[in-house]
């Protein structure tokens, strides 16, 4: 049984077209994010999930029920803002206990162990009876965190719930998604614009663009076989390399030839290359010039010019090589990714 | 200490015109209420409460300004709530009409009403015609027409103080109480509403206070016969030249005022916490 299904969801802001015939299923207990640029559309999509924007033509169907025209409070859902939105007039507790009182969830006892059970999900029993301001952003964020979870909705919509977060503290609330998530197992849509975010949180990554949906599928597969260009662009700065593929080969714009894996066929076509897939060789390889050398910490990004495409490369804090002089580079045949065009 | 210096010199014109305006008419008006032939004297405040007709018009006083606070937080909060959350075009517009009667000569306001609540006004005659009421009927010189004529004037006080507030919440406060189960009323009442409490308050301390101390529309729109409080102060001081009775009045009302106002302040200091 699917727990959400879209079926060609528009949507437009008068002449405006923000989502353009979305189709999407997420099944039961499945956490998927949604990623993408800024403005292609993800909290459009989610606001549309939770009932808080209409839909110009397409269907909302939640555990096989049609709710399409159904306003947010008669939806199952829970949705944690970017925001937060916590409500400054009520303590932590009451906050949390807010959509069971709303939505008649049991006797108060049981209310009262719920909000419970939620704050300790969170780790934050001890301050259940301070104001939302008297918190601190990461406090905050798992007090909302608890808020979307208590009532134990159909699905849970997460608009880039981490965003706000400071590096260390984003990665400690991701681990503690991921266990929330093996825990209670809700079914989760997540937005976020963070690949890393993307790739390790869920179980399938929707990568949108422009308004609709670009490829879908798990996180291993849609980084090591994205479908398209844009999505090897925008899933771990790949490198868009253009090529003409004739009989094992490829040859680039200034004619420098590599070896690729067989299979693709002739013709004109564009390869990704990853940036930590290219290795700097002491000979042999392609032929390229150093435009720059950006010092990482514990690697060193290159930017080279290869047959006219300016591409990033990752290396080893050993490798030195000064801007302007010659590099070297090979790349496994297996990890080139050929696309068409 | 410069700083010190500049802060009163900021506070000095105001200062200034509250001892000069406020502080010493009420001080001489205290005087006042209190002087006899031969020293002082409770008489005047004895007078007041002699029989039931002037604390009857105390009484009136006070409810008929309960009344037109409750009708002005009734429709001035959606009112707020609704300019509040249009385009800044529109809430031009709907601020612009709600303080038009605040633009217009109390004679003209008057002059409208009359038009209307007489006896042979449109409510009336209309009323007449469909056989509901008498042929003596008019809303004219009643206790409606005051709190008609007082909701129309005070209204802008309280929608402006309540739009200042609602205009700050954060949408997505009522949007995540949507996604909590709450219909569109719930939201506005466990949401909207005791977050907007500071400005309900200070609009309801703005009307209550205003409509209590007004006497030229509630003396037009009541006629003599309904008086208020301010109105009766009036009269003894321009008609019966009374200045001691007018000023034990007068104190009966400031006080009265003043007593109203300490639980509401007292709310008002809960809810900015
Ligand atoms: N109420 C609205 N009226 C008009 N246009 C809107 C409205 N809401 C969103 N848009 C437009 O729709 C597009 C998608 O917006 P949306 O907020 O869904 O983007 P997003 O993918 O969530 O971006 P971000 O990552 O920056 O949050 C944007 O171009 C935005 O300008
Ligand atoms: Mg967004």
């Amino acid at each position: 049984m699917s727990d959400l299904t879209l079926t060609n969801i528009t949507k437009s802001f008068g002449k405006v077209e923000v989502l353009r015939g979305i189709d999407l299923t997420i099944r039961s207990g499945e956490f998927v994010s949604l990623l993408g640029a800024s403005g292609c559309g993800k909290t459009t999509l989610l606001r549309i999930v939770a009932g808080l924007e209409g839909v110009s033509t397409g269907k909302v169907e939640i555990a096989g029920a049609d709710v399409t025209d159904l306003p947010p409070e008669k939806r199952d859902i829970a949705m944690m803002f970017q925001s937060y939105a916590l409500l400054p007039h009520m303590s932590v507790a009451e906050n949390v206990r807010f959509p069971l009182r709303m939505r008649r969830v049991g006797t108060r006892e049981e209310q009262d162990a719920k909000v419970k059970a939620a704050l300790e999900t969170v780790q934050l029993t001890h301050l259940a009876d301070r104001a939302p301001r008297q918190l601190s952003g990461g406090q905050q964020q798992r007090v909302a965190l608890a808020r979307a979870i208590v009532s134990n909705p159909k699905v849970l919509l997460l608009d880039e719930p981490l965003s706000n977060l400071d590096a260390r503290l984003r990665e400690e609330m991701q681990v503690e998604l991921i266990e929330i998530h093996r825990r209670i197992g809700l079914t989760t849509l997540f937005v976020t614009h963070d690949q890393d975010e993307a790739l390790s949180l869920s179980d399938r990554v929707v990568l949108m663009n422009a308004g609709a949906i670009e490829q879908e599928a798990p996180p291993r597969e849609i980084y090591d076989a994205p479908a398209t260009a844009y999505a090897s662009s925008f899933l771990g700065a790949a490198n868009l390399v253009p090529a003409r593929i004739a009989g094992g080969l490829a040859t680039l714009a200034d004619g420098q030839t590599l070896p690729i894996a067989s299979g693709a066929p002739d013709g004109n076509a564009t390869l990704a290359l990853r940036q930590e897939n290219v290795d700097f060789l002491s000979e042999g390889g392609l032929a390229a010039k150093v435009i720059t050398r950006v010092y990482l910490g514990s690697r060193h990004r290159y930017i080279l010019d290869l047959a006219g495409q300016t591409i990033s490369v990752l290396a080893p804090a050993s490798v030195m090589l000064e801007p302007g002089s010659e590099a070297r580079i090979g790349i496994a045949p297996d990890r080139i990714r050929i696309l068409p065009g | 200490m410069t700083d010190r210096r500049e802060t009163w010199l900021f506070l000095l014109p105001g200062l200034a015109l509250l001892v000069v305006g406020f502080i010493f008419p009420i001080a001489r008006m205290l005087v006042l209420s209190v002087q006899g032939p031969d020293g002082h004297t409770v008489d005047q405040f004895a007078r007041f409460f002699q029989d039931t007709f002037y604390p009857s018009i105390l009484w009136r006083t006070v409810y008929l300004s309960a009344l037109i606070t409750a009708i002005c937080a009734a429709i001035g909060f959606p009112l707020a709530y609704i300019m509040a959350r249009s385009g800044p075009r529109v809430r031009l517009w709907l601020v612009i009409m709600v303080i038009l009667p605040l633009m217009t000569s109390v004679v003209v306001r008057t002059f409208g009403w009359m038009v209307l609540l007489s006896r042979s006004g449109l409510i009336a005659s209309t009323l007449r015609d469909f056989g509901l009421v008498g042929r003596s009927f008019q809303l004219m010189h009643t206790e409606t027409a005051i709190v008609l004529g007082m909701v129309q004037v005070l209204l802008p006080f309280m929608v402006l103080s309540l739009l200042g507030v609602i205009i700050r919440l954060d949408p997505r406060l009522e949007e995540a109480a949507r996604t909590m189960g709450c219909s569109f009323l719930q939201t506005m009442r466990r949401v909207v509403l005791p977050l907007a409490a500071p400005g309900l308050l200070a609009g309801s301390i703005l009307v209550f206070t205003l409509s209590a101390s007004s006497f030229v529309t509630p003396a037009l729109l009541g006629g003599p016969r309904i008086e208020v409080l301010a109105g009766s102060i009036y009269k003894n001081v321009t008609q019966t030249l009374d200045w001691n009775f007018a000023a034990a009045q007068a104190v009966i009302l400031f006080a009265g005022i003043a007593l109203l106002l300490i639980p509401y302040l007292r709310l008002g200091r809960r809810a900015h916490g």
